[in-house]
């Protein structure tokens, strides 16, 4: 059974030219204990449908869906209270920039403590104080603090940017969350601590069971992590299905734009010749094409793409396109093979 | 935090020695004989005269005139005034404590009024609340001291005869000096009728300090608003959120205290608004303080009181200042390191 199923969530900015939509009826499905990837470039609407799933956004943003829901509980007919108390029980989000996302004049230990649910601990509430304190070594541990006592006294600005991750991670697994949403958990950090960081999140979903939303805008690290990928393309759906097929068979032009344009895929490409990419920039928000938004710069567009596609779904593989890519391309091994007889 | 410590010392000293070099030149700038200016002794005959100009080392460089001056000021002799030939120093000594008696209450009804009101405001942001007391603020501001003073008295003392409309407490009480802050004075004396000297002190000073509250404090509301509505955008209060704490965890663990952060640096800044008014509100409420022997001492033209008047009180708002400073490093761990220049 899905864990989170959400079809057509739409998210309204109100602008002095009338609504926008930020994000166009983007359909998405966790399974339970399933690492899901969700790609697209800074802007395609990744962190606000988090957000939104999270009931966190600032309230100039309206929220619309046709079907929202958590372990088959409709979420829709539920009043905000109640769904805010469900989804904060189930679900926790880390954020980018973790240090920003840390009170700067709490100490750590405090605002992990505080993460701690009343229910959890057992006992009188003079013993509540010392319960909460071993619970918090427990968390730091849990995520790889060895040195917790130092952690706990310290301000976030006194720690790294990847040991803030880390207690981040710790606050969000205090609720004993069966679904965490990381929103770019890695931004902005060193090859080294990304690596740490996405191998404890890998080490939590194989160990705890534990289902993982993974945001980010580079699909070639992504690869790694997750079972499945949902591309979103300026707040739309684009493509869906699992990480092999994303990143082999791409159905999408943007997909195959995507995966043209990282080295890793690339590896075959000599050396100073340029990468694949999509001419134009990503659309502002003010100015966004109708229809396909990748119409513009897509270069399999025509005349039908001025109306917003369908998703069509082949073996679990969902691509949102007109003219999908359904044979393979072989265009890479030429080109390779023609460079090596221009050498030769 | 001793790297702190010294740093602001040091920044005390050296504001302090730009300051007597000001009230230094002013002597020289006054219309009249320097020396004169220095001591205030408008009738010495010529043998003290003499003796004046020597220990002011008037003979000498201008530098080490200036070293005369100063060590004049640290012995703690500012000279006679130049109207009653009585000696500044005991003065001002008398008259400071009721100006800080009066300039601290008042800065703290302007923050404890000013403060929440401008978190509630922020916390309503857009709403009805919001509006209401952001048009309260600016009505506030708008208000002159001088014609509030009067119209509070006019109100308050002859209207309603709630509360006494001048002076710092009534005659029939008589209270030691101590520290010449009032109401501390009253606490430490002995007298049968403490109480009812205090309860009579406190409803001298309500009306001043609200009278001089008033302009600081919608400062406070826009600026506690301001900081607030910044806070509840960031970041860490999103999180806050997403961790599932609920709305008054999220204010009072979090947002009030990095707000106050932010409000707190201001204050020093607005302490030396709030000293301004309370000198013309003193004139009002004839208040015996330093603020009005300053006022009177520029009718007088009495050129060595204005001079050590205005260096006294700098001194003290700059004081104020750097206790504020202690203050905002004890609340805000990232000003206790010392990464940056200050």
């Amino acid at each position: 059974m899905n864990l989170l199923d959400i079809r057509n969530l739409s998210i309204e900015l109100d602008t002095p030219s009338g609504r926008v939509f930020a994000v166009d009826r983007i359909s998405l499905s966790i399974k339970e204990s399933e690492v899901r990837g969700l790609v697209g470039e800074s802007g395609s609407g990744k962190s606000l449908l988090a957000q939104a799933i999270m009931g966190v956004l600032q309230p100039k943003w309206h929220v619309h869906a046709d079907r929202f829901h958590w372990r088959g509980i409709d979420l829709l007919r539920l009043t905000i209270a109640e769904r805010k108390a469900l989804l904060c029980r189930d679900i926790a989000m880390i954020f980018q920039e973790p240090m920003s996302c840390l009170d700067p004049t709490t100490l750590v230990g405090e605002q992990l403590s505080e993460a701690i649910d009343r229910t959890q601990l057992t006992g009188n509430f003079w013993q509540r104080k010392k319960q909460r304190k071993e619970a918090v070594i427990r968390l730091l541990h849990k995520v790889g603090i060895q040195k917790h006592s130092q952690c706990m006294k310290s301000y976030p600005h006194q720690l790294t940017e990847a040991l803030c991750q880390r207690v981040m991670i710790a606050i969000a697994l205090a609720g004993r969350p069966i679904l965490l949403i990381a929103d770019e958990p890695t931004a902005a950090m060193e090859s080294t601590n990304q690596g740490q960081i996405f191998r404890l999140l890998a080490n939590l979903n194989q160990f705890k069971n534990m289902s993982i939303l993974l945001i980010s805008h580079d699909l070639e690290n992504l690869t790694n992590w997750t079972h499945n990928i949902t591309v979103m393309y300026s707040g739309q759906f684009v493509e869906a299905g699992t990480t092999e097929q994303i990143f082999n068979h791409p159905m999408h032009p943007y997909t195959q734009a995507l995966v043209g344009s990282s080295t890793k895929a690339n590896l075959q490409v000599p050396t100073k010749s340029r990468l694949m990419t999509l001419p134009g920039s990503i659309p502002i928000l003010q100015h966004l094409p109708i229809g396909c938004r990748l119409g513009p710069r897509c270069p399999r567009a025509q005349k039908t793409c001025v109306e917003v596609p369908d998703v069509s779904n082949f073996h679990g593989h969902k691509v949102s396109c007109h003219f999908p890519l359904i044979k393979e391309p072989r265009k890479k091994s030429s080109i390779k093979y023609k460079v090596d007889s221009g050498a030769n | 935090m001793l790297t702190f410590t010294l740093r602001r010392l040091s920044l005390f000293v050296f504001t302090m020695l730009v300051l007597t070099m000001l009230s230094f030149s002013l002597s020289f700038l006054f219309p009249g004989d320097t020396v004169i200016n220095h001591s205030g002794q408008i009738n010495a005959s010529a043998e003290e005269l003499a003796e004046l100009n020597k220990s002011y080392h008037m003979d000498q460089s201008i530098i080490s005139q200036y070293g005369a001056y100063l060590k004049h000021i640290l012995n703690g002799d500012f000279g006679l005034s130049a109207v009653n030939q009585s000696s500044i120093s005991h003065d001002i000594l008398k008259l400071l404590p009721a100006t800080i008696e009066l300039s601290l209450v008042a800065l703290l009804i302007a923050m404890l009024i000013g403060i929440p009101l401008g978190f509630v405001a922020a916390i309503y942001h857009n709403k009805i609340a919001d509006s209401a007391i952001l048009s309260l603020a600016m009505l506030g501001y708008s208000i002159p001291v001088f014609w509030l003073g009067l119209l509070a008295i006019l109100f308050f003392s002859i209207g309603l005869g709630w509360l006494p409309s001048s002076g710092q407490i009534s005659l029939l009480f008589e209270i030691k000096f101590v520290t010449g802050i009032q109401l501390i004075d009253i606490l430490l004396s002995d007298s049968p009728y403490k109480w009812q000297a205090f309860r009579d002190a406190s409803l001298h000073i309500i009306l001043p300090a609200c009278v001089i509250a008033v302009a600081p404090a919608t400062i406070f509301i826009r600026l506690s608003r301001a900081s607030m509505i910044d806070v509840l955008a960031s970041s860490y209060i999103r999180a806050a959120r997403a961790k599932g704490l609920n709305f008054r965890q999220i204010i009072f663990r979090h947002a009030t205290r990095n707000a106050l952060i932010q409000i707190i640096r201001h204050v020093g800044l607005q302490f030396a608004n709030l000293v301004t008014i309370a000198m013309v509100t003193e004139v009002i409420f004839s208040w015996p303080g330093i603020g009005r022997w300053l006022i009177e001492s520029i009718y007088q033209r009495d050129y060595s009181a204005i001079q050590s008047g205005l260096l006294v009180l700098s001194c003290f708002i700059f004081i104020i200042h750097i206790l504020i400073d202690f203050i905002y490093a004890g609340l805000n761990p990232l000003a206790r390191g010392n990464k940056y220049g200050s």
